[in-house]
């Protein structure tokens, strides 16, 4: 009798402890999230290299822009010709070709090597310490070589 | 009637130009002649010393035979000052 009651003891007491334990926290959930990494930017658009426009004037802005136009001037006239264009290069070639006259004869040809990556303005320019002789000329534009646009101006006294 | 007026001489006049894109190394620079134009001009133009027309002849002596003989519409190299 007395080891049945020592035994009831023992059980109950068992009971009574495995009553208060705490419930162990749960597990995680899941795993830690996952690094979101996140999806690379589209890569930006190419756009191949071309002249957009080609204006003429007196002067220019410090943006290279014509900020006078004209396609008449004088004799004593600095004459501009900005190019405008689009695109990018790692190298691009313009040049500007002025001549003179329905014959064409050479004024002046200078280029300008560039590496474009958008939007931009590129400006040439000829003076004649000893005065334009009057008459009509004209400048053409190539890149790399090949026509990209021309304009008309003219000279009076 | 044919005319016998004269070209109008261009070799002073002054050329230049900029951009706002930025400038790449040119693979090689070149001038064209133009009616009036010599050596010495040239350099001129182009190195601020018409001293250098030398530079430009070596460069090109395999169009130019006489330094002084030099001709409208040939294309020369123009190496760098």
């Amino acid at each position: 009798m007395r080891w049945h009651r020592i035994t009831t003891l023992i059980l109950m007491g068992s009971i009574a402890l495995f009553a208060c334990k705490k419930t162990p926290p749960p597990a995680p959930s899941s795993a830690p999230a996952e690094t979101q990494t996140p999806a690379p930017a589209p890569a930006p658009e190419v756009i191949p290299f071309k002249v957009t426009s080609i204006q003429l004037g007196k002067a220019i802005g410090s943006d290279k822009t014509i900020s006078e136009p004209a396609t008449t001037f004088g004799p004593k006239d600095t004459i501009y010709a900005s190019v405008a264009s689009e695109g990018t290069a790692p190298s691009v070639t313009l040049k500007a070709r002025w001549t003179y006259g329905a014959a064409g004869q050479l004024v002046s040809e200078s280029q300008q090597t560039i590496a474009p990556t958008g939007p931009a303005a590129t400006e040439f320019h000829v003076a004649k310490a000893s005065g334009w002789p009057a008459g009509k000329y004209k400048v053409e534009i190539s890149v790399d070589g090949s026509p990209a646009g021309a304009q008309d101006f003219e000279v009076k006294k | 009637m044919a005319s016998n007026e004269e070209k109008p001489d261009f070799s002073d006049v002054e050329a230049g130009g900029s951009s706002t894109a930025p400038t790449a190394e040119p693979a090689e620079q070149t001038y064209t002649v133009a009616s009036g134009d010599t050596l010495s001009k040239i350099a001129k133009k182009f190195y601020g010393d018409a001293n250098k027309w030398r530079q430009i002849f070596d460069a090109n002596r395999d169009i130019i035979k006489n330094p002084d003989l030099i001709y409208p519409g040939q294309t020369l190299k123009i190496p760098s000052a």
